[in-house]
Protein backbone atom coordinates (compact mmCIF):
# COMPACT_ATOMS: atom_id res chain seq x y z
CA UNK A 1 0.00 0.00 0.00
CA UNK A 2 1.16 3.54 0.64
CA UNK A 3 3.27 2.30 3.53
CA UNK A 4 6.94 3.08 2.94
CA UNK A 5 7.28 6.38 1.08
CA UNK A 6 4.21 8.35 0.00
CA UNK A 7 4.11 9.27 -3.69
CA UNK A 8 4.19 12.84 -5.00
CA UNK A 9 0.41 12.78 -5.34
CA UNK A 10 -0.06 11.55 -1.79
CA UNK A 11 2.32 14.13 -0.34
CA UNK A 12 0.53 16.95 -2.14
CA UNK A 13 -3.01 15.67 -1.75
CA UNK A 14 -4.22 18.83 0.00
CA UNK A 15 -2.83 21.11 -2.71
CA UNK A 16 -4.17 18.93 -5.52
CA UNK A 17 -7.66 18.73 -4.02
CA UNK A 18 -7.74 22.48 -3.45
CA UNK A 19 -6.59 23.16 -7.02
CA UNK A 20 -9.29 20.72 -8.14
CA UNK A 21 -11.87 22.71 -6.21
CA UNK A 22 -10.55 26.01 -7.56
CA UNK A 23 -10.41 24.74 -11.15
CA UNK A 24 -14.10 23.81 -10.95
CA UNK A 25 -14.86 27.46 -10.18
CA UNK A 26 -12.28 29.24 -12.34
CA UNK A 27 -11.67 28.70 -15.14
CA UNK A 28 -14.06 25.76 -15.79
CA UNK A 29 -17.12 27.16 -13.98
CA UNK A 30 -16.53 30.66 -15.28
CA UNK A 31 -16.30 29.25 -18.79
CA UNK A 32 -19.60 27.41 -18.29
CA UNK A 33 -21.29 30.69 -17.37
CA UNK A 34 -19.85 32.53 -20.38
CA UNK A 35 -20.69 29.62 -22.68
CA UNK A 36 -24.31 29.26 -21.56
CA UNK A 37 -24.96 33.01 -21.59
CA UNK A 38 -23.40 33.31 -25.07
CA UNK A 39 -25.66 30.52 -26.28
CA UNK A 40 -28.66 32.24 -24.74
CA UNK A 41 -28.08 35.22 -27.03
CA UNK A 42 -29.78 33.08 -29.70
CA UNK A 43 -32.97 34.14 -27.91
CA UNK A 44 -32.43 37.76 -29.01
CA UNK A 45 -35.01 37.14 -31.75
CA UNK A 46 -32.91 38.39 -34.65
CA UNK A 47 -32.39 35.07 -36.42
CA UNK A 48 -29.06 34.47 -34.69
CA UNK A 49 -27.26 37.72 -35.55
CA UNK A 50 -26.45 38.60 -31.94
CA UNK A 51 -25.22 35.04 -31.42
CA UNK A 52 -23.08 35.30 -34.57
CA UNK A 53 -21.55 38.57 -33.38
CA UNK A 54 -20.65 36.95 -30.00
CA UNK A 55 -19.05 34.03 -31.82
CA UNK A 56 -17.17 36.46 -34.08
CA UNK A 57 -15.91 38.24 -30.97
CA UNK A 58 -14.54 34.98 -29.53
CA UNK A 59 -13.01 34.03 -32.86
CA UNK A 60 -11.37 37.46 -33.21
CA UNK A 61 -8.64 35.93 -31.00
CA UNK A 62 -7.46 34.34 -34.26
CA UNK A 63 -4.31 32.25 -33.81
CA UNK A 64 -4.51 32.74 -30.03
CA UNK A 65 -7.84 30.93 -29.82
CA UNK A 66 -6.40 27.42 -29.71
CA UNK A 67 -3.75 28.06 -27.01
CA UNK A 68 -6.29 30.02 -24.94
CA UNK A 69 -8.76 27.17 -25.27
CA UNK A 70 -6.23 24.61 -24.13
CA UNK A 71 -4.80 26.67 -21.29
CA UNK A 72 -8.06 27.96 -19.83
CA UNK A 73 -10.63 25.36 -20.81
CA UNK A 74 -9.39 21.93 -21.88
CA UNK A 75 -6.43 21.41 -19.55
CA UNK A 76 -8.19 22.68 -16.38
CA UNK A 77 -11.22 20.58 -17.35
CA UNK A 78 -9.10 17.45 -17.84
CA UNK A 79 -7.38 18.08 -14.48
CA UNK A 80 -10.74 18.57 -12.76
CA UNK A 81 -12.12 15.41 -14.38
CA UNK A 82 -9.12 13.21 -13.57
CA UNK A 83 -9.02 14.24 -9.89
CA UNK A 84 -12.81 14.01 -9.83
CA UNK A 85 -12.73 10.39 -10.95
CA UNK A 86 -10.14 9.60 -8.26
CA UNK A 87 -12.44 11.18 -5.66
CA UNK A 88 -15.46 9.26 -6.94
CA UNK A 89 -13.51 5.99 -6.90
CA UNK A 90 -12.52 6.52 -3.26
CA UNK A 91 -16.01 7.34 -1.99
CA UNK A 92 -18.83 4.99 -1.04
CA UNK A 93 -22.23 6.68 -1.57
CA UNK A 94 -24.80 5.55 0.99
CA UNK A 95 -27.90 7.58 0.20
CA UNK A 96 -30.01 4.42 0.59
CA UNK A 97 -29.14 4.11 4.29
CA UNK A 98 -28.92 7.84 5.00
CA UNK A 99 -31.49 9.57 2.77
CA UNK A 100 -30.70 13.15 3.77
CA UNK A 101 -30.89 16.02 1.28
CA UNK A 102 -27.20 16.91 1.52
CA UNK A 103 -26.25 13.24 1.12
CA UNK A 104 -28.43 13.04 -1.99
CA UNK A 105 -26.63 16.12 -3.27
CA UNK A 106 -23.28 14.43 -2.57
CA UNK A 107 -24.37 11.47 -4.70
CA UNK A 108 -25.86 13.67 -7.43
CA UNK A 109 -22.68 15.78 -7.51
CA UNK A 110 -20.76 12.65 -8.49
CA UNK A 111 -23.41 11.35 -10.89
CA UNK A 112 -23.80 14.69 -12.68
CA UNK A 113 -20.01 15.06 -12.84
CA UNK A 114 -19.77 11.78 -14.73
CA UNK A 115 -22.76 12.58 -16.98
CA UNK A 116 -21.34 16.04 -17.73
CA UNK A 117 -17.94 14.48 -18.50
CA UNK A 118 -19.44 12.04 -21.01
CA UNK A 119 -21.62 14.79 -22.46
CA UNK A 120 -18.74 17.22 -22.88
CA UNK A 121 -16.66 14.66 -24.77
CA UNK A 122 -19.60 13.94 -27.08
CA UNK A 123 -20.38 17.65 -27.42
CA UNK A 124 -16.76 18.46 -28.35
CA UNK A 125 -16.73 15.63 -30.90
CA UNK A 126 -20.00 16.79 -32.38
CA UNK A 127 -19.44 20.54 -32.65
CA UNK A 128 -15.81 21.45 -31.98
CA UNK A 129 -13.17 21.48 -34.72
CA UNK A 130 -11.36 18.76 -32.72
CA UNK A 131 -14.13 16.39 -33.76
CA UNK A 132 -13.63 16.92 -37.50
CA UNK A 133 -11.14 14.07 -38.03
CA UNK A 134 -13.65 11.74 -36.35
CA UNK A 135 -16.65 12.68 -38.45
CA UNK A 136 -17.95 15.39 -36.09
CA UNK A 137 -17.04 19.04 -35.70
CA UNK A 138 -20.23 20.32 -37.28
CA UNK A 139 -20.11 23.82 -35.80
CA UNK A 140 -19.18 26.47 -38.38
CA UNK A 141 -18.04 29.74 -36.81
CA UNK A 142 -19.20 31.65 -39.89
CA UNK A 143 -22.63 30.04 -39.83
CA UNK A 144 -22.81 29.82 -36.03
CA UNK A 145 -26.58 29.75 -35.56
CA UNK A 146 -27.56 27.65 -38.54
CA UNK A 147 -24.83 25.02 -38.09
CA UNK A 148 -25.79 24.60 -34.42
CA UNK A 149 -29.48 24.53 -35.27
CA UNK A 150 -28.85 21.81 -37.84
CA UNK A 151 -27.38 19.57 -35.11
CA UNK A 152 -30.10 20.40 -32.59
CA UNK A 153 -32.79 19.78 -35.19
CA UNK A 154 -32.79 16.18 -34.00
CA UNK A 155 -35.11 15.76 -31.02
CA UNK A 156 -32.96 12.96 -29.57
CA UNK A 157 -29.85 15.16 -29.73
CA UNK A 158 -31.75 18.03 -28.11
CA UNK A 159 -32.92 15.82 -25.26
CA UNK A 160 -29.37 14.61 -24.65
CA UNK A 161 -28.17 18.22 -24.71
CA UNK A 162 -30.79 19.16 -22.12
CA UNK A 163 -29.62 16.31 -19.87
CA UNK A 164 -25.98 17.31 -20.36
CA UNK A 165 -26.67 20.99 -19.70
CA UNK A 166 -28.74 20.28 -16.58
CA UNK A 167 -26.02 17.94 -15.26
CA UNK A 168 -23.29 20.51 -15.82
CA UNK A 169 -25.38 23.27 -14.24
CA UNK A 170 -26.29 21.19 -11.18
CA UNK A 171 -22.66 20.14 -10.81
CA UNK A 172 -21.53 23.76 -10.95
CA UNK A 173 -24.23 25.24 -8.70
CA UNK A 174 -23.94 22.52 -6.06
CA UNK A 175 -20.17 22.67 -6.39
CA UNK A 176 -20.32 26.40 -5.74
CA UNK A 177 -22.00 25.71 -2.41
CA UNK A 178 -19.56 22.98 -1.36
CA UNK A 179 -16.59 25.04 -2.56
CA UNK A 180 -17.54 27.69 -0.03
CA UNK A 181 -17.44 25.07 2.74
CA UNK A 182 -14.19 23.57 1.47
CA UNK A 183 -12.42 26.93 1.44
CA UNK A 184 -14.15 28.12 4.61
CA UNK A 185 -16.13 30.99 3.08
CA UNK A 186 -19.37 30.03 4.82
CA UNK A 187 -18.87 28.25 8.12
CA UNK A 188 -22.01 28.65 10.24
CA UNK A 189 -25.22 26.77 9.43
CA UNK A 190 -26.98 30.11 8.78
CA UNK A 191 -24.27 31.24 6.37
CA UNK A 192 -24.45 27.85 4.61
CA UNK A 193 -28.22 28.29 4.21
CA UNK A 194 -27.80 31.76 2.69
CA UNK A 195 -25.06 30.53 0.36
CA UNK A 196 -27.34 27.65 -0.60
CA UNK A 197 -30.07 30.08 -1.71
CA UNK A 198 -27.53 31.97 -3.84
CA UNK A 199 -26.20 28.73 -5.35
CA UNK A 200 -29.72 27.58 -6.21
CA UNK A 201 -30.44 30.97 -7.83
CA UNK A 202 -27.24 30.71 -9.91
CA UNK A 203 -28.27 27.20 -10.94
CA UNK A 204 -31.79 28.24 -11.93
CA UNK A 205 -30.53 31.17 -14.04
CA UNK A 206 -27.92 29.03 -15.81
CA UNK A 207 -30.39 26.18 -16.38
CA UNK A 208 -32.86 28.66 -17.89
CA UNK A 209 -30.14 30.10 -20.12
CA UNK A 210 -28.95 26.66 -21.21
CA UNK A 211 -32.34 25.12 -21.90
CA UNK A 212 -33.60 28.37 -23.39
CA UNK A 213 -30.74 28.31 -25.88
CA UNK A 214 -31.59 24.74 -26.96
CA UNK A 215 -35.18 25.84 -27.53
CA UNK A 216 -33.94 28.98 -29.28
CA UNK A 217 -31.80 27.05 -31.75
CA UNK A 218 -34.63 24.64 -32.44
CA UNK A 219 -37.12 27.40 -33.16
CA UNK A 220 -34.93 29.31 -35.63
CA UNK A 221 -36.89 29.93 -38.85
CA UNK A 222 -36.35 27.01 -41.18
CA UNK A 223 -34.65 29.04 -43.94
CA UNK A 224 -32.35 30.75 -41.45
CA UNK A 225 -31.50 27.37 -39.97
CA UNK A 226 -30.42 26.08 -43.33
CA UNK A 227 -28.74 29.19 -44.76
CA UNK A 228 -27.34 31.10 -41.79
CA UNK A 229 -25.98 34.45 -42.92
CA UNK A 230 -28.05 34.44 -46.07
CA UNK A 231 -31.17 34.14 -43.96
CA UNK A 232 -30.00 36.97 -41.73
CA UNK A 233 -29.61 39.13 -44.83
CA UNK A 234 -33.15 38.27 -45.90
CA UNK A 235 -34.30 39.06 -42.40
CA UNK A 236 -33.08 42.64 -42.71
CA UNK A 237 -35.41 43.28 -45.62
CA UNK A 238 -38.40 42.08 -43.62
CA UNK A 239 -40.18 44.28 -41.10
CA UNK A 240 -38.72 43.62 -37.62
CA UNK A 241 -40.76 41.04 -35.78
CA UNK A 242 -40.06 42.64 -32.44
CA UNK A 243 -39.35 46.29 -31.52
CA UNK B 1 -38.56 14.79 30.82
CA UNK B 2 -38.31 11.15 31.89
CA UNK B 3 -42.07 10.91 32.27
CA UNK B 4 -42.59 12.40 28.82
CA UNK B 5 -40.27 9.80 27.31
CA UNK B 6 -42.15 6.99 29.00
CA UNK B 7 -45.46 8.35 27.76
CA UNK B 8 -44.07 8.48 24.25
CA UNK B 9 -42.89 4.91 24.54
CA UNK B 10 -46.40 3.91 25.72
CA UNK B 11 -47.99 5.44 22.67
CA UNK B 12 -45.48 3.74 20.40
CA UNK B 13 -46.09 0.43 22.11
CA UNK B 14 -49.76 0.64 21.33
CA UNK B 15 -49.03 1.60 17.75
CA UNK B 16 -46.68 -1.34 17.25
CA UNK B 17 -49.01 -3.68 19.07
CA UNK B 18 -46.23 -5.27 21.11
CA UNK B 19 -47.42 -6.36 24.52
CA UNK B 20 -45.87 -7.81 27.65
CA UNK B 21 -45.36 -11.52 27.06
CA UNK B 22 -45.01 -11.19 23.31
CA UNK B 23 -41.75 -11.99 21.61
CA UNK B 24 -39.47 -9.45 19.94
CA UNK B 25 -37.74 -10.81 16.84
CA UNK B 26 -34.12 -9.82 16.33
CA UNK B 27 -31.87 -10.50 13.34
CA UNK B 28 -28.15 -10.19 14.05
CA UNK B 29 -25.23 -10.24 11.60
CA UNK B 30 -22.65 -12.39 13.40
CA UNK B 31 -19.00 -13.10 12.80
CA UNK B 32 -16.92 -15.53 14.85
CA UNK B 33 -13.39 -14.33 14.16
CA UNK B 34 -11.69 -11.23 12.70
CA UNK B 35 -11.89 -11.20 8.88
CA UNK B 36 -13.98 -14.37 9.02
CA UNK B 37 -17.28 -15.08 7.27
CA UNK B 38 -20.33 -13.28 8.58
CA UNK B 39 -23.75 -14.91 8.86
CA UNK B 40 -27.25 -13.99 10.00
CA UNK B 41 -28.83 -15.48 13.09
CA UNK B 42 -32.35 -14.86 14.38
CA UNK B 43 -33.34 -14.59 18.03
CA UNK B 44 -36.56 -14.05 19.95
CA UNK B 45 -36.71 -12.42 23.33
CA UNK B 46 -39.73 -11.74 25.56
CA UNK B 47 -40.95 -8.17 25.18
CA UNK B 48 -40.77 -5.81 28.13
CA UNK B 49 -41.81 -2.21 28.31
CA UNK B 50 -38.99 0.38 27.86
CA UNK B 51 -36.44 -2.14 26.66
CA UNK B 52 -33.41 -0.87 24.80
CA UNK B 53 -31.15 -2.76 22.42
CA UNK B 54 -28.68 -3.49 25.22
CA UNK B 55 -31.37 -5.23 27.27
CA UNK B 56 -32.23 -7.33 24.22
CA UNK B 57 -28.58 -8.35 23.90
CA UNK B 58 -28.46 -9.19 27.62
CA UNK B 59 -31.49 -11.45 27.24
CA UNK B 60 -29.95 -13.11 24.19
CA UNK B 61 -26.76 -13.72 26.18
CA UNK B 62 -28.78 -15.22 29.02
CA UNK B 63 -30.75 -17.63 26.81
CA UNK B 64 -27.91 -18.33 24.32
CA UNK B 65 -30.40 -19.97 21.98
CA UNK B 66 -31.33 -18.97 18.45
CA UNK B 67 -34.94 -18.65 17.27
CA UNK B 68 -34.96 -22.23 15.99
CA UNK B 69 -33.88 -23.52 19.41
CA UNK B 70 -30.24 -24.28 18.67
CA UNK B 71 -27.75 -23.65 21.45
CA UNK B 72 -25.43 -20.90 20.18
CA UNK B 73 -22.61 -18.81 21.59
CA UNK B 74 -23.94 -15.58 23.11
CA UNK B 75 -23.71 -12.53 20.85
CA UNK B 76 -20.72 -10.35 21.73
CA UNK B 77 -21.13 -6.57 21.94
CA UNK B 78 -19.50 -3.52 23.49
CA UNK B 79 -21.15 -1.26 26.02
CA UNK B 80 -20.29 0.62 29.14
CA UNK B 81 -22.12 3.66 30.49
CA UNK B 82 -25.67 2.88 29.25
CA UNK B 83 -26.50 6.59 29.13
CA UNK B 84 -25.10 7.75 25.80
CA UNK B 85 -21.92 9.37 27.05
CA UNK B 86 -19.21 6.71 26.64
CA UNK B 87 -19.68 6.02 22.94
CA UNK B 88 -18.85 2.33 23.06
CA UNK B 89 -22.13 0.67 21.99
CA UNK B 90 -22.38 2.06 18.44
CA UNK B 91 -23.89 -0.38 15.96
CA UNK B 92 -26.13 -0.44 12.89
CA UNK B 93 -29.65 -0.72 14.23
CA UNK B 94 -32.24 -1.17 11.49
CA UNK B 95 -29.58 -0.05 9.04
CA UNK B 96 -28.74 3.22 10.77
CA UNK B 97 -25.74 3.95 12.95
CA UNK B 98 -26.70 4.75 16.54
CA UNK B 99 -26.06 3.94 20.16
CA UNK B 100 -27.58 0.65 21.35
CA UNK B 101 -28.19 2.08 24.84
CA UNK B 102 -30.43 4.91 23.65
CA UNK B 103 -32.17 2.89 20.92
CA UNK B 104 -35.52 2.08 22.51
CA UNK B 105 -37.23 -1.09 21.33
CA UNK B 106 -40.70 0.45 21.36
CA UNK B 107 -39.57 3.12 18.93
CA UNK B 108 -37.69 0.67 16.73
CA UNK B 109 -40.77 -1.54 16.44
CA UNK B 110 -42.93 1.47 15.65
CA UNK B 111 -40.60 2.75 12.92
CA UNK B 112 -39.56 -0.50 11.31
CA UNK B 113 -42.04 -3.33 11.68
CA UNK B 114 -41.79 -6.49 13.71
CA UNK B 115 -38.09 -7.35 13.51
CA UNK B 116 -35.04 -5.49 14.76
CA UNK B 117 -31.88 -5.78 12.71
CA UNK B 118 -28.45 -5.46 14.35
CA UNK B 119 -25.20 -5.25 12.42
CA UNK B 120 -21.67 -4.30 13.46
CA UNK B 121 -20.36 -0.95 12.20
CA UNK B 122 -19.29 -1.37 8.59
CA UNK B 123 -16.34 1.04 8.58
CA UNK B 124 -14.25 -0.79 11.16
CA UNK B 125 -12.87 -4.34 11.18
CA UNK B 126 -15.10 -6.75 13.10
CA UNK B 127 -13.49 -8.40 16.11
CA UNK B 128 -16.47 -10.59 16.91
CA UNK B 129 -20.23 -10.24 16.27
CA UNK B 130 -21.08 -6.61 17.11
CA UNK B 131 -17.64 -5.75 18.52
CA UNK B 132 -15.45 -3.75 16.16
CA UNK B 133 -11.85 -2.54 16.26
CA UNK B 134 -12.04 1.25 16.43
CA UNK B 135 -8.33 1.94 16.76
CA UNK B 136 -8.42 4.00 13.57
CA UNK B 137 -10.87 6.38 15.24
CA UNK B 138 -8.41 6.95 18.10
CA UNK B 139 -5.50 7.13 15.68
CA UNK B 140 -7.35 10.06 14.08
CA UNK B 141 -7.42 11.89 17.43
CA UNK B 142 -3.75 11.08 17.92
CA UNK B 143 -2.91 12.37 14.46
CA UNK B 144 -4.41 15.82 15.16
CA UNK B 145 -3.12 15.87 18.76
CA UNK B 146 -6.59 16.30 20.18
CA UNK B 147 -5.46 17.34 23.67
CA UNK B 148 -4.04 20.29 25.59
CA UNK B 149 -0.29 19.76 26.02
CA UNK B 150 0.52 20.36 29.68
CA UNK B 151 3.78 18.51 30.09
CA UNK B 152 6.12 19.87 32.72
CA UNK B 153 7.44 19.06 36.16
CA UNK B 154 6.36 22.28 37.85
CA UNK B 155 3.14 24.20 38.32
CA UNK B 156 2.48 26.30 35.21
CA UNK B 157 -0.10 28.39 37.02
CA UNK B 158 -3.65 29.03 35.85
CA UNK B 159 -4.23 29.15 32.11
CA UNK B 160 -5.64 32.19 30.28
CA UNK B 161 -9.28 33.02 30.86
CA UNK B 162 -11.85 31.76 28.36
CA UNK B 163 -14.73 34.14 27.69
CA UNK B 164 -18.30 32.89 28.10
CA UNK B 165 -18.79 33.26 24.34
CA UNK B 166 -15.82 31.04 23.63
CA UNK B 167 -17.03 28.54 26.22
CA UNK B 168 -20.44 28.41 24.62
CA UNK B 169 -18.86 27.85 21.22
CA UNK B 170 -16.52 25.12 22.46
CA UNK B 171 -18.85 23.21 24.78
CA UNK B 172 -20.82 21.29 22.13
CA UNK B 173 -17.56 20.13 20.55
CA UNK B 174 -16.33 18.88 23.93
CA UNK B 175 -19.32 16.51 24.21
CA UNK B 176 -17.85 14.22 21.54
CA UNK B 177 -17.72 10.69 22.94
CA UNK B 178 -15.78 9.04 20.09
CA UNK B 179 -18.73 6.82 19.22
CA UNK B 180 -17.84 6.86 15.52
CA UNK B 181 -21.38 7.47 14.19
CA UNK B 182 -20.06 10.35 12.04
CA UNK B 183 -17.49 8.01 10.50
CA UNK B 184 -19.93 5.16 9.94
CA UNK B 185 -22.32 7.43 8.02
CA UNK B 186 -19.59 9.24 6.06
CA UNK B 187 -19.35 8.18 2.41
CA UNK B 188 -15.74 9.42 2.33
CA UNK B 189 -14.64 7.35 5.35
CA UNK B 190 -14.19 3.86 3.96
CA UNK B 191 -13.12 0.73 5.80
CA UNK B 192 -9.41 0.09 6.28
CA UNK B 193 -8.64 -3.43 7.48
CA UNK B 194 -4.98 -4.38 7.77
CA UNK B 195 -4.35 -8.07 8.29
CA UNK B 196 -1.10 -9.28 9.81
CA UNK B 197 1.10 -11.04 7.28
CA UNK B 198 2.67 -14.37 7.98
CA UNK B 199 5.99 -13.95 9.79
CA UNK B 200 5.46 -10.18 10.25
CA UNK B 201 6.69 -8.86 13.58
CA UNK B 202 4.27 -7.10 15.91
CA UNK B 203 6.22 -3.86 15.43
CA UNK B 204 6.19 -4.01 11.63
CA UNK B 205 2.49 -4.83 11.64
CA UNK B 206 1.74 -1.88 13.96
CA UNK B 207 3.71 0.48 11.71
CA UNK B 208 1.94 -0.78 8.60
CA UNK B 209 -1.46 -0.50 10.25
CA UNK B 210 -0.83 3.07 11.41
CA UNK B 211 0.46 4.09 7.97
CA UNK B 212 -2.68 2.67 6.38
CA UNK B 213 -4.88 4.56 8.86
CA UNK B 214 -2.95 7.79 8.30
CA UNK B 215 -3.26 7.57 4.52
CA UNK B 216 -7.07 7.35 4.71
CA UNK B 217 -9.52 10.10 5.75
CA UNK B 218 -9.00 11.21 9.34
CA UNK B 219 -12.75 11.75 9.88
CA UNK B 220 -15.16 14.43 11.08
CA UNK B 221 -14.63 13.67 14.77
CA UNK B 222 -10.89 14.43 14.56
CA UNK B 223 -11.44 17.57 12.48
CA UNK B 224 -13.89 18.83 15.08
CA UNK B 225 -11.58 18.02 18.00
CA UNK B 226 -8.72 19.80 16.23
CA UNK B 227 -10.95 22.88 15.98
CA UNK B 228 -11.92 22.54 19.67
CA UNK B 229 -8.31 22.49 20.84
CA UNK B 230 -7.17 25.13 18.35
CA UNK B 231 -9.78 27.43 19.89
CA UNK B 232 -8.52 26.74 23.41
CA UNK B 233 -5.98 29.34 24.64
CA UNK B 234 -3.54 26.68 25.87
CA UNK B 235 -4.36 24.07 23.26
CA UNK B 236 -3.72 26.70 20.59
CA UNK B 237 -0.01 26.55 21.40
CA UNK B 238 0.34 23.61 19.02
CA UNK B 239 -2.23 24.89 16.51
CA UNK B 240 0.28 24.67 13.66
CA UNK B 241 0.94 21.01 14.41
CA UNK B 242 -2.77 20.31 14.10
CA UNK B 243 -3.07 22.27 10.87
CA UNK B 244 -0.11 20.35 9.50
CA UNK B 245 -1.88 17.09 10.38
CA UNK B 246 -5.18 18.29 8.90
CA UNK B 247 -3.56 19.18 5.57
CA UNK B 248 -1.54 15.98 5.26
CA UNK B 249 -2.71 13.00 3.23
CA UNK B 250 -6.16 11.94 4.45
CA UNK B 251 -6.77 15.37 5.97
CA UNK B 252 -9.60 17.88 5.72
CA UNK B 253 -9.46 17.83 1.90
CA UNK B 254 -11.01 14.35 1.90
CA UNK B 255 -14.35 15.72 3.13
CA UNK B 256 -17.00 15.40 0.40
CA UNK B 257 -19.61 17.65 2.05
CA UNK B 258 -22.26 14.95 2.27
CA UNK B 259 -22.99 16.28 5.78
CA UNK B 260 -24.16 12.91 7.08
CA UNK B 261 -21.87 13.34 10.09
CA UNK B 262 -23.87 16.20 11.52
CA UNK B 263 -27.15 14.44 10.73
CA UNK B 264 -26.32 11.25 12.65
CA UNK B 265 -24.27 12.67 15.56
CA UNK B 266 -26.05 11.50 18.75
CA UNK B 267 -24.72 14.55 20.60
CA UNK B 268 -25.82 17.04 17.94
CA UNK B 269 -22.28 18.40 17.55
CA UNK B 270 -22.07 21.05 14.78
CA UNK B 271 -19.58 18.96 12.80
CA UNK B 272 -20.08 20.74 9.49
CA UNK B 273 -19.35 24.05 11.20
CA UNK B 274 -16.11 22.54 12.50
CA UNK B 275 -15.27 21.19 9.05
CA UNK B 276 -15.91 24.57 7.39
CA UNK B 277 -13.83 26.29 10.10
CA UNK B 278 -11.06 23.78 9.51
CA UNK B 279 -11.35 24.51 5.79
CA UNK B 280 -10.97 28.22 6.48
CA UNK B 281 -8.06 27.64 8.86
CA UNK B 282 -6.40 25.38 6.28
CA UNK B 283 -6.82 28.04 3.58
CA UNK B 284 -5.20 30.71 5.76
CA UNK B 285 -2.52 28.29 6.98
CA UNK B 286 -1.61 27.13 3.48
CA UNK B 287 -1.30 30.71 2.21
CA UNK B 288 0.79 31.68 5.24
CA UNK B 289 3.06 28.71 4.70
CA UNK B 290 3.44 29.59 1.04
CA UNK B 291 4.60 33.15 1.75
CA UNK B 292 6.15 32.97 5.22
CA UNK B 293 8.62 30.18 4.79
Amino acid sequence: MSGESPSFLERHQFLIYRLFSLAGFVPVGAFLIVHLLTNASILAGDGGRTFQSRVDMIHSLGPLLVPVEWAFIFLPMIFHAVVGFVIIANGLPNVGSYPYVSNLRYTLQRATGMIAFAFIIWHIWQLHALGKPFGGGRFDAHEAASSTAAVLGSTAVSILYCIGILSAVFHFANGLWTLGITWGLWTSPAAMRRANVVSIAVGVVLAAAGLGAVAGFRSLPADSASHGHAASAVHETLPPSSP
Amino acid sequence: MMIRATDDAHAMTDAAGAQRGELVRVRILRQDVPSGESYWERFEVPYERNMNVISILQKIAAQARSQDGRKVAPVAWDCNCLEEVCGSCTMLINGRTRMACSALVDRLLAEDGDEIELRPMSKFPVVRDLVVDRRRLFRGLEKVEAWVPVEGSYDLGPGPRISPDEQEDAYPLSTCMSCGCCLEACPQYTKVEVVRREGESEKDFEARRKAAYDAAFVGAHAVSQAMLFNAHPTGRMIADERMKALTRQGGIQMCGNAQNCVAVCPKGIPLTRSIARAGRAATVWAIKRLFDR
